[in-house]
């Protein structure tokens, strides 16, 4: 263990070291892993990574857009941009931002309990950078050594004392994709303050001053998004090929014949998803067809520029990129006519359009946006869906989206589907608002450039590997027993993938992952066959 | 005497003063993005318990949105008078925070019964019995909270390294000033004159010298508090009430949509950014 890595001040992001603190001992897991020797180890890191970019925060590299300088003019240009940035940032060029802002800056009591609320500061044992005080004290000590009367006349009283170089931004820069944006840190401050949002205000400043994203959020996210009208690059023609790829392969598969609704016009639900899900896990929109169709919903998806991917990789680093991608949404939804959207399977594409999106747009603008946990409820409820639950009769624990359920409030709905379809169903501990973030949030789950995947899955998602281990505890080493891991989030969905698969979890103890309404359908009376793969063979 | 004298009004009446003005810039700052947190309190049909919002109904925005105002109220209550999330997160620290946090509270509550007491001048004897022991525990509690909240700064790391020097001096600020208070009203003066001396302005009263010393600091510290931010209690009320909890729709004829409005008119929301995306309403050319 470094003592180190613990012993870090914030002034210290400055300092010379190659690697400010390298990840090295991290939190325990639960056995079997603590003995079996299936965690995987991380990838060693290239010293051209090093040269090129800034891997001297932790060893690890999420910023790939992030070029070193090679001149003193260009490392002085870096520290002049950044500095305007900074200012704009507390100026009406962030007047959406600023309250929120503004009171975490000013009003920070510095008594670290949100520290243990931190499932990435939890997951490195304690790495003092990881605190969601610690990025935050850095900005603020920057920001008041430049931008404040106190901090300038003053700066050893007030603190302002971390030096402003290229190094510090660079890691200031790279410690901001070191937080999920879970905000389960603002959920126990005493103040109500939120460091989580802090991170993301960095993001910003990165991004809309000095154009610097990681490319899978920004040039392959939402540009790409923005270009051909879905960040997986899917255009109209690929996405029709799809859908009627998927209609003749849920047939041959189930016997059940399926027909997706294309742009119809004054539907009464628009169903937007994540187009990742057509292309990574095409049984979950085929899911939602069976479902909606057996329950008489007036539905349609549509094919316009994207109508058909509800992502919004906006939220997670660029007020901007946001609003540009959820005003497309809306606009989709007000030629077609439709009554309402209703968000599929996709955490932070809930969040977007209706959250973020609320205070973007009037209200004429807009269309109202439900998410289909409720829908899928209410159809259970009123019993518009009859089903077996003997048929998902194998252990099932829930993972609770923080988009969905901490920043939106959706806790009953899943659960109450759950306990119709799932017998043997238990949670997760902690669970609902108190939930962990998979790790994969704000962007983690898309990002694997460099070694920036082992961070995912080693450290931000091992707080949450840990909770999937024990809700399973007693039969987890069985691998007779099926163990579900329902996730109705698409990035979610793929971080756990991953945990399974570098882990090795799904090879050796048969636990398996999807979304809720795979098995929604699984549990249908009227399925003549199972729906979920692995129950197959 | 009197320049002592007019220096505690001057706090007090810049404590108010400073204080409004900060809860007034804050509460005229643009309208924000949304950033809802849940558990919301305020949540009808007793979702506030368990985290649930308006968004768990179909068709939400066609239904009632009940707030349970009284559930906010309860739960910013406890938030205040126990701080309980540092009570259930952090134990440790919050036995200091909170014996300091609760001798302030009792010593605001004294501060009254100390005006009251100008009014009733002199006081009854039950009165002034009542005002010494309410004094005196927040006196205790206070100063026994700022002692140990110091020496968890000093001694704690995780405290230590975050902690400037500004704020190891907003701490010994206060325990100067509660330290002077005890010794002024224990060993130099009757707090009941002179509180009845500051407010009817008598400059014929003699003061010791320590008393001089204790009224000067509290006026600083009462100037000093809103200006820092152990103004705190102002922006843990926008923090919770105005952000955390704002979860409001922005429908055609809400107050936000026409807090908007205003600003659209007025421009407030600017646009200064280089990136070049920030200024095109599609992909970068």
């Amino acid at each position: 263990m470094s003592l180190k890595n613990k012993k870090l001040r914030p002034r210290d992001m400055a300092n010379k070291d190659a690697v400010l603190s390298p990840i090295d001992d991290l939190a325990p897991l639960p056995a079997p892993y603590d003995t079996n020797g299936l965690e995987p180890e991380f990838k060693p890191m290239k010293p051209e990574w090093a040269e090129k970019h800034c891997a001297s925060l932790d060893g690890f590299i999420a910023l790939d857009t992030l070029k070193r300088p090679e001149t003193k003019e260009e490392e002085d240009e870096f520290v002049k941009k950044f500095l305007s940035g900074l200012e704009k940032l507390f100026s009406d060029s962030n007047a959406r931002g600023l309250q929120p802002l503004k009171l975490t800056m000013e009003f920070c009591a510095k008594c670290n309990t949100c520290s243990d609320a931190c499932h990435i500061y939890q997951g490195s044992n304690g790495d003092e950078i990881y605190r969601p005080s610690f990025r935050v004290d850095v900005l603020r000590r920057m920001y008041n050594r430049y931008f404040t009367p106190g901090g300038k006349l003053l700066p050893g009283f007030t603190g302002a004392d971390v030096e402003v170089n290229w190094e510090s931004i660079a890691r200031l820069a790279e410690l901001s994709y070191r937080c999920n944006l879970c905000r389960r840190c603002a959920q126990v401050c005493p103040m109500g303050l939120d460091n989580g949002l802090v991170a993301k205000e960095i993001r910003k400043l990165f991004s809309q001053e000095m154009g610097i994203a990681p490319t899978p959020v920004h040039a392959k996210g939402t540009e790409l998004q923005l270009k051909t009208g879905s960040s997986t690059g899917l255009t109209k023609p690929a996405f029709l090929d799809t859908l009627e790829f998927l209609e003749e392969d849920i047939e041959e598969r189930t016997g059940r014949k399926v027909k997706f609704p294309i742009d119809k016009k004054g539907a009464d639900v628009l169903l937007m998803h994540n187009a990742g899900e057509f292309i990574t896990w095409p049984e979950n929109p085929a899911a939602f067809a069976i479902l909606l169709d057996e329950a008489g919903i007036d539905w349609t998806l549509s094919s316009e520029m994207l109508g058909y991917d509800s992502v919004n990789y906006g939220i997670w680093y660029d007020d901007f990129q946001a609003k540009k991608v959820a005003m497309k949404h809306f606009e989709v939804a007000r030629k077609l006519g439709v009554r309402r959207i209703v968000v599929g399977e996709c955490g932070h594409a809930h969040k977007a359009i209706a959250v973020a999106a609320d205070r973007m747009a009037s209200a004429e603008q807009r269309v109202p946006v439900e998410s289909f946990l409720p829908l899928m409820a209410d159809l259970v409820r009123k019993g518009k869906l009859k089903f077996d639950p003997s048929k998902n009769d194998f252990p099932v624990t829930l993972h609770d989206p923080c988009n969905v359920v901490r920043q939106m409030g959706i806790v009953m709905p899943q659960r109450e589907i759950l306990k119709v379809i799932a017998p043997q169903f238990r949670e997760m501990t902690p669970n609902g608002v108190d939930n962990y973030c998979c790790g994969g949030g704000s962007g983690f789950a898309i990002m694997s450039s460099y070694n920036f995947g082992d961070f995912r899955d080693k450290v931000s998602a091992r707080t949450k590997w840990a909770q999937i281990i024990n809700a399973f505890k007693d039969e987890f080493e069985n691998p007779e027993i099926i163990k579900y891991v329902c996730a109705p989030c698409s990035n979610c969905k793929g971080t756990i993938r991953e945990l399974l698969k570098e882990y090795k979890a799904t090879a050796n103890y048969n636990v398996q992952y999807g979304g809720l309404v795979e098995l929604m359908v699984n549990a249908l009376v009227s399925m003549d066959k199972p729906y979920l793969e692995f129950l197959e063979d | 005497m009197i320049a002592a004298y007019v220096f505690v009004i001057i706090g007090l009446v810049g404590f108010l003063v400073f204080t409004a003005v900060k809860a007034w810039k804050y509460s005229h700052m643009p309208v924000h993005s949304r950033v809802d947190l849940y558990p919301v309190p305020g949540e009808g049909n007793g979702r506030g318990a368990y985290g649930g919002s308006y968004f768990e109904n179909v068709n939400w925005w066609e239904r009632p949105r009940p707030h349970n105002f009284m559930a906010e109220v309860w739960y910013i209550a406890k938030e205040m008078l126990f701080i309980l999330r540092m009570f259930e997160n952090q134990r440790s620290l919050w036995w200091a925070s909170y014996a300091f946090h609760l001798g302030i509270y009792v010593m605001f509550g004294w501060s009254i019964l100390m005006g009251i007491s100008v009014i009733l001048y002199p006081a009854p004897e039950f009165w002034i019995i009542g005002c010494n022991i309410v004094g005196g525990v927040g006196f205790a509690l206070a100063t026994l909270g700022a002692i140990l909240l110091l020496i968890r700064r000093c001694t704690t790391d995780e405290l230590r390294k975050y902690t400037t020097p500004q704020e190891y001096f907003n701490l010994l600020l206060i325990l100067v000033t509660l330290l002077t208070g005890i010794a002024s009203w224990l060993t130099a003066a009757d707090p009941f004159e002179v509180a009845h001396d500051v407010f009817t302005l008598n400059a014929s009263a003699e003061l010791p010298a320590l008393v001089v010393v204790h009224l000067v600091l509290v006026g600083i510290t009462l100037l000093y508090i809103p200006l820092t931010k152990m103004s705190h209690y102002i922006g843990k009320f926008f923090a919770f009430h105005k952000v955390s909890w704002d979860n409001e729709p922005n429908k055609a004829d809400s107050h936000v949509a026409q807090a908007m409005r205003r600003e659209a008119e007025l421009g407030v929301v600017k646009n200064e950014w280089a990136a070049p995306h920030t200024h095109t309403d599609g992909p970068e050319k």
